[in-house]
């Protein structure tokens, strides 16, 4: 389409980042440079979960149209990766809780917003054609900042020493929902053959549902403490 | 944030040139990426004829097409694409969309042509010389029918004809539920082809008994000519010609072959090219044999020539003279074998001679034979039609289908025949009309003349497109090489200054057809999202309780202090809280009130001396006078008596 189109898709996909870091706070606590950080950590996991999968992962060879179940499911275990990245994003980091999450998410989420959409916006939002999908990869960075903000505030949790133990089972089960989230979607996709719109309603309500549990427990944690 | 980005990227370049290098090439090179060609439907298009004639220009002047796509139901047309489908496709209607200046016309064949209507067919084949016959500066391209390109017709004609009616809600919806086409050619512009060389092809079968025998000259061009060249496949004209020729080759090699049958007559074959463009491969060997040469065959006793063409259907045959042949002379012998062969095997074909002068004052000669009148050679052209000006002779229509072979191996067998009984001087030597020569073993093979109408028809045979490498010459070589001698080639390369013809070139490109949507869908959009940063933006603000709120929140149970971090921007936006709680909570009020006295010590603290005030904030003065005012009647009501104790202002 045109450049106005591109300008369209980036401010659906960036801003929202942008108000988050500036509403937060997290730009009074000069936290720049810890994002920044957070983002080479990201950098660094996606170099070793790509050499290990390229190692330990032969390529699928089955016909087209066949799931790959099993194959789908160890990669989406590699994505555990993530949350050790996470955590130590988080380790690294003195301060409060929400601080912490704060910065391991922003840094986090926006490095793979750099990293894997602002190319194909750019070449194609850009483009002649015209097409649905550039609006829908910015929804679906959006929906990867809360992911991402949800899953660190639940390594956050899971990593705490003080955790009660009613608590230990949801958080675990939160866990598990975050790492294998891209996987149930895929398989969701592939099952009841659903177009992409529908895809991305999936997955904003399943990111919803998520964040909102490890919103509840956080606060409820939070305060308890 | 972009505060200390931009210091850092100013203390790295400071620093660092290869960092700078590093960070601005990738920069550049993205920001000068082309952009890609990804489209939604990509097809072959053809181009209408684009040539020059002695002079005179012909056809479409223009290759590049970079426009929208509309139907011709659009009210608008102009710099528009318009697409038509052959089936509503009319004269009425190309003016139209001509005459509001569209930047194309791109018009949709459906892909088995056989099918369609006769009626469609026939109008489309009358319509075809009138298009060619002024030039355009439009663009003319056509396209064969698929399933991608019919439904992209579809989509078209439905936001071509909801344009006018709907109201200005309906048209926004419209644009964000319907596409847009943008076509876009990929070729260049068209230029003229220079040094094109037009390929000819002679062969002879030599006669025996004297030196000084007759010559009967045999002539067909292979060329075929449609609106686009691309895709005149030209079967009947004059594909059927060329077979007919090389059949009768075949035929009379066999018997010259046999020392019995060995006649007294030179035969001379000769498939002219650019036979569509005034016979112009004709032109130049008659100039190159009569003219250039010492002895050539057609410089002395020349018997007769016979061209050939259109010879694949119907039934009748018309044998086209310049001037009536006399009593005597071969032409006559040939004229009344054709009729005794006619007569006696063939009664219910119609025979005729049409008589007609060569007319040097039109642009194009009428007949092949009047090339050779033209050189006062004695020639005439046997054909199925009977107007050289039939529609028949130059269109795209004319495929496999238009042939039939019954038909052509009939009209094959006549002529054979008719020229064997003047060869063999049949008559003179007293034998009937109903003796057949060529049956049995020398019968006219049917599945010879198949083979090569189904050859000849499925290429598109077009001058522009034949050129002295291409497969059609050479196979066509080759063929004559098997039963002919002396097989040769003739060019004809059009003179540099004053050319006779040129061709263009971009007859064939790939068209792309890209979805787009308007201008008007974009502003819809950046509202839209807008719209929705907005609504993130208030969420946030409400989700910011999850970061700040506890900090914040004296939970009334612990009665703790409030304490409020104020940012050095000040209060536009000092507390994000959860709403709920916010207007829940006895710390809202609080809140209020913290706020309100932050301001009214910002006011007290610059109020002190009203005079300094209004040197120095002149600009602040409505608002710190409304603050003073406020400030009194708060302390008035003694809803405030002091700053409120447990405010805790911090200033980073």
């Amino acid at each position: 389409m045109t450049l106005f189109h591109f300008g369209n898709c980036f401010a659906l996909a960036y801003f929202p980042y942008f108000i988050t870091y500036k509403c937060s706070g997290l730009s009074e606590y000069s936290a720049f440079w810890r994002c920044v950080q957070a983002g080479a950590t990201y950098l660094f996991v996606q170099l070793c979960k790509m050499l290990f999968l390229a190692t330990f992962f032969p390529t699928w060879e089955g016909g087209a149209g066949v799931y790959d179940f099993v194959g789908e499911f160890m990669k989406a275990t590699v994505d555990m990766a993530d949350l050790l990245g996470l955590h130590l994003v988080m380790s690294r980091n003195a301060g409060k809780g929400e601080y912490k999450i704060m910065v391991a998410a922003m840094g986090w989420a926006t490095a793979e917003l750099v990293m894997s959409r602002c190319i194909p916006l750019w070449v194609g939002a850009r483009g002649i054609e015209f097409d649905w999908k550039y609006i829908q990869m910015s929804f679906d960075s959006n929906i990867s900042l809360i992911h991402y903000i949800s899953m660190a505030a639940v390594v956050w949790m899971f990593t705490r020493y003080d955790l009660p133990k009613s608590f230990r089972l949801p958080v675990t089960v939160l866990l598990g929902l975050c790492v294998y989230k891209a996987f149930l979607m895929e398989l969701f996709v592939h099952v009841f053959l659903l177009g992409s719109w529908m895809a991305l309603l999936l997955k904003a309500v399943l990111t919803g549902a998520i964040s909102l549990c490890s919103l509840f427990l956080f606060i409820t944690l939070v305060h308890s403490s | 944030m972009f505060e200390e980005a931009s210091e850092v990227f100013e203390n790295m370049f400071k620093s660092s040139f290869p960092l700078t290098f590093i960070v601005f090439l990738p920069a550049v090179l993205i920001l000068v990426s082309p952009l890609p060609a990804e489209a939604a439907h990509e097809f072959t298009v053809y181009r209408m004829q684009q040539y020059d004639l002695q002079g005179q220009n012909y056809g479409s002047r223009n290759a590049i097409l970079n426009t929208e796509a509309r139907t011709v139901e659009a009210d608008v047309l102009s710099r528009r694409c318009v697409l038509m489908r052959l089936a509503d496709f009319s004269y009425e209607k190309y003016q139209k969309a001509l005459r509001q200046s569209a930047g194309a016309v791109v018009l949709v064949l459906p892909t088995n042509m056989s099918t369609l209507p006769q009626d469609i067919v026939q109008q489309f084949m009358e319509l075809e010389p009138e298009l060619l016959a002024t030039e355009t500066i439009v663009p003319v391209y056509f396209a064969l029918e698929d399933d991608e390109l019919l439904s992209i017709y579809t989509q078209t004609q439905d936001s071509s004809t909801s344009q006018g009616s709907s109201s200005a809600a309906e048209v926004l919806l419209h644009s964000a539920t319907a596409n847009g086409f943008q076509m876009v050619t990929s070729g260049a512009q068209s230029k003229a082809v220079t040094d094109w060389a037009i390929t000819s092809l002679e062969g002879r079968l030599t006669g025996v008994g004297g030196e000084d025998l007759p010559t009967i000259v045999l002539v067909a061009h292979y060329d075929s000519f449609g609106v686009a060249p691309w895709l005149s496949y030209g079967a009947d004209s004059n594909g059927s010609g060329v077979a007919v020729l090389l059949e009768l080759a075949r035929l009379f090699s066999r018997l010259y072959s046999h020392k019995r049958t060995h006649a007294g007559y030179n035969l001379l074959f000769f498939l002219s090219g650019g036979g569509k463009f005034n016979y112009q491969g004709t032109k130049r060997w008659l100039e190159d044999n009569l003219d250039h040469t010492e002895s050539s065959l057609l410089q002395d006793n020349v018997a007769f020539v016979l061209c050939l063409d259109t010879l694949g259907n119907g039934d009748s045959l018309h044998l086209h003279v310049s001037k009536p042949p006399k009593e005597g002379s071969p032409q006559h012998a040939l004229l009344r074998e054709l009729q005794m062969v006619n007569t006696f095997q063939y009664p219910d074909l119609k025979f005729s001679m049409v008589h007609k002068k060569i007319n040097l004052a039109d642009d194009t000669l009428a007949w092949e034979h009047e090339r050779f009148g033209i050189r006062r050679l004695p020639a005439f052209t046997l054909s199925r039609l009977d107007s050289h000006r039939s529609v028949a002779r130059n269109s795209i229509m004319d495929m496999r289908p238009h042939v039939d072979l019954k038909k052509l191996s009939r009209n094959t067998k006549l002529i054979a025949e008719a020229l064997a009984r003047v060869i063999y001087n049949l008559t003179e030597k007293g034998t009937n009309g109903d003796l057949e020569i060529f049956t049995e073993q020398m019968q006219v093979q049917e599945d010879q003349l198949t083979s090569l109408i189904d050859w000849l028809a499925s290429q598109p045979r077009a001058a522009q497109l034949v050129d002295k490498d291409s497969s059609v010459v050479s196979t066509l070589e080759y063929y004559m090489g098997h039963y002919l001698k002396d097989v040769k080639r003739h060019f004809v390369k059009a003179d540099k200054r004053d050319p006779e013809f040129v061709f263009y070139d971009q007859l064939k490109q790939t068209m792309n057809a890209y979805r787009v949507k308007p201008a008007v869908f974009d502003l819809l959009l950046a509202l839209c999202i807008a719209a929705y940063l907005g609504l993130v933006y208030l969420a946030v603000q409400w989700e910011g309780f999850t970061f700040r709120g506890p900090v914040q929140h004296p939970s009334p149970a612990h009665g703790t202090t409030s304490q409020a971090t104020l940012s050095s921007s000040g209060s536009c936006s000092p507390y994000t809280c959860n709403m709920r709680d916010f207007l829940q909570s006895q710390w809202s009020q609080e809140c209020v009130l913290t706020n309100l006295s932050f301001f009214l010590f910002l006011g007290v603290e610059l109020d002190p001396n009203p005079s300094h005030r209004h040197q120095h904030h002149a600009c602040c003065s409505p608002l710190l006078h409304w603050l003073a005012q406020v400030k009194s009647s708060l302390l008035k009501s003694s809803l405030i008596t002091s700053p409120h104790p447990s405010l805790k202002l911090v200033f980073p």
